[in-house]
């Protein structure tokens, strides 16, 4: 972990009155209808709520892929309603870390390629890229599985590249959508294993679920429905059990090993 | 982001789809390579007409009666003649103060004779006329010596063969020179041999006997006043139709004519070469065009196979652009694939042309136009960065959100 020099007092995420408003079919659809959210430093958030509650949304408005229709974002203290194309993607970079559903890693390249990939859009010099993609896949395990392609490796595995990657730039953000939606729950448990460490670890982690039990690793669950907040509240995340992790990482290696031809 | 890492994702991309990289690469390549071999068949063909025009002489101008086979006729009043070209002519022609920008003038009688020596026989066309006639029409003696004026004011039976007679006639490594070759009922003794002109278009300028004319008129064509043609060199390329003109009113003096009547035809060897040249350019543009629209359609390929990668990529440009990748690395990105992939084409497809190039085709020795390999591989660069644009640009522009939902 670098210095962290994005200023301490500013909340990463804080969102204020948030309106997202699409036109279908001539039609108003309001996505989000006025959601204000503040996420501080450190904090491991699930947003919750079923499909067509926004949740989707409202994570690509904080993930900048999206602009809301009115609203102010500030992300890290940047207002990303003033920002260009360009200036968007440079954050996505710099400041936001994603794990996708369906991992989306790049099937022609390897491990440590897809993770080194944010690094080569940062202009990070290719040594140090090497340096950094390796730390990253050593920090969720997967340091015998580098030069291993997205399709030799368990769907695990593959969330857990995922994760490497997002981490590997060192966001002030790490934005998690469904990231056990493709898993079994052995997997799932060793990917939320990482997230909760990497929680430990001082980062800020917001994850979008609909699922209670992998809500239950963050320390504030936010509940959206029809496009608004319902509920906000802190709890005492629940931590994977040291033996059924080691078990889990026992049973994940099996079968990786049983499924390669 | 650098364009060098930019170009290896480039090659990364095109490497993870060879078989759909290198059909379409083929197509460039075909276009390029017709192009190259077109312009040269053009080129080629061209170059043997200008060959064989050449073969005529060097600024020279044939003077034949008009009618050539029927016999030419001048009308002077009441009395009709047959316009023939006689010694007079080739007097007056030679004549410094009558036409000063004639080089020489040499009367030629034509002839096809069978020639036979010891068994060996060849159809050979015997040509009669004066020493000048050789360095008119491009003849060198490689050994032995020219017909002289001495031969014919002697009608002297001698006579220089043209190579491919020669061989015709003698077994590699006999010495022609001295020995009586029979010319039709006639033995005429060999003098000298000519160096090869090489044949092109349609005569083979090596498959001539050429004696002295007063000989050929004793024993071949029978005694008579005219000859078939004058050959008449002029000074220079310059002046030639300066002497043209000169020789025109001296034949038309000579018939009591006017030049736009004369009953004989000009040839201007320049005049000949020059219209040839520019229909053989036409020929050879329109050769280009028709590799051009090949290039096109190679071209519509690279655009088509791009825009079909653009859509079955979406999703990884969904992920580049999440994790940060900006429109222009995109951009580059699929814009260098299609260069890379034209210019591959463009490569192999030049290979192709300087290959096809070595052999004839459809009996015209192709001729490489040095310009056609820039030009080929320029348009190819260029088909690479137009047909490459519009999907970059697609690819650039897609919102990462629907890319990333694209399945």
């Amino acid at each position: 972990m670098g210095p962290d020099r994005s200023p301490e007092r500013w909340p990463v995420i804080a969102l204020s009155n948030i309106v997202k408003r699409y036109v279908m079919g001539g039609n108003d659809v309001y996505a989000t209808r006025g959601v204000s959210l503040r996420v501080s430093r450190g904090e491991f958030v699930a947003i919750m709520g079923a499909s067509g509650s926004g949740k989707s949304t409202l994570m690509n408005i904080i993930g900048c892929l999206d602009v809301p229709t009115s609203g102010h974002y500030r992300l890290d203290g940047v207002n990303i309603r003033d920002l260009d194309d360009r200036e968007l993607s440079r954050i996505r970079n710099r400041k936001i870390g994603f794990v996708f559903q369906g991992f989306n890693l790049l099937p022609t390249m390897s491990a440590i390629a897809n993770v080194e990939l944010p690094m080569a859009y940062a202009g990070v010099p290719t040594k140090e890229r090497h340096h950094r993609a390796q730390g990253a896949l050593e920090t969720v395990g997967l340091a015998d599985r580098m030069g291993h392609f997205p399709n030799e490796m368990s769907g695990g595995q593959q969330q857990r590249v995922a994760v490497a990657r997002a981490i590997v730039t060192n966001p002030s953000l790490i934005l998690a959508d469904e990231p056990t939606g493709n898993l079994d729950s052995t997997s799932s448990l060793d990917v939320m294993s990482a997230f909760a460490s990497l929680h430990a670890q001082g980062r800020t982690v917001v994850m979008i679920t609909h699922e209670e039990d992998i809500a239950a690793y963050a320390t504030r669950v936010v509940r959206l429905r029809d496009g608004v907040i319902t509920q906000d509240h802190h709890q005492t995340p629940a931590h994977p059990h040291e033996s059924h992790l080691a078990h889990a990482r026992q049973a994940e290696g099996t079968s990786a090993l049983a499924g390669r031809p | 982001m650098s364009i060098l890492a930019n170009a290896l994702m480039a090659l990364r991309g095109i490497n993870s789809n060879k078989l759909r990289s290198l059909l379409t690469m083929l197509g460039v390549l075909i276009g390029v390579a017709a192009v190259i071999v077109l312009l040269a068949v053009g080129t080629g063909s061209s170059q043997a007409v200008a060959n064989s025009i050449n073969q005529l002489g060097t600024n020279t101008l044939t003077v034949f009666s008009s009618g050539r086979f029927g016999g030419g006729t001048s009308q002077t009043g009441t009395q009709t003649r047959n316009a023939v070209l006689t010694q007079t002519d080739v007097k007056l022609i030679s004549d410094p103060n009558n036409a000063p920008d004639v080089q020489s003038v040499s009367p030629v009688i034509t002839t096809s004779e069978t020639a036979t020596y010891q068994g060996a026989s060849a159809t050979t066309s015997v040509i009669g006329s004066t020493p000048s006639y050789l360095p008119a029409s491009n003849y060198t003696v490689q050994s032995g010596r020219s017909i002289s004026s001495a031969d014919v004011k002697a009608h002297a039976l001698v006579v220089d063969l043209g190579s491919s007679t020669a061989s015709s006639l003698f077994a590699t490594g006999s010495n022609p020179l001295g020995k009586q070759v029979q010319l039709g009922s006639s033995e005429f003794t060999v003098i000298g041999l000519l160096a090869s002109k090489g044949s092109s278009g349609l005569s083979n300028g090596d498959a001539v006997a050429i004696a002295p004319y007063t000989a050929v008129q004793d024993q071949l064509t029978g005694e008579s006043q005219s000859f078939s043609e004058l050959l008449v060199q002029g000074k220079s390329s310059a002046t030639l139709s300066l002497a043209q003109s000169e020789v025109e009113s001296i034949l038309a003096a000579q018939n009591d004519t006017t030049v736009s009547n004369l009953p004989f035809t000009v040839l201007n060897q320049a005049s000949l070469l020059s219209t040839a040249t520019s229909s053989s350019k036409t020929f050879t543009a329109l050769l280009g065009w028709v590799a051009a629209v090949s290039l096109l359609v190679g071209a519509i390929g690279v655009m088509n196979i791009m825009l079909v990668t653009v859509t079955e990529r979406t999703r990884e440009i969904g992920i580049r652009k999440a994790i940060g990748a900006p429109k222009s690395v995109v951009l580059g990105q699929f814009l260098i694939e299609a260069v890379v992939i034209s210019l591959l084409g463009g490569v192999l497809g030049v290979l192709a042309g300087l290959f096809v190039v070595r052999f004839r085709i459809d009996g015209v020795q192709p001729v490489l136009a040095t310009y056609s390999i820039p030009l080929a591989f320029g348009v190819a660069l260029l088909v690479g960065i137009f047909a490459g644009l519009y999907p970059a640009f697609r690819a650039a522009s897609l919102r990462p959100i629907d890319a990333l939902r694209h399945e």
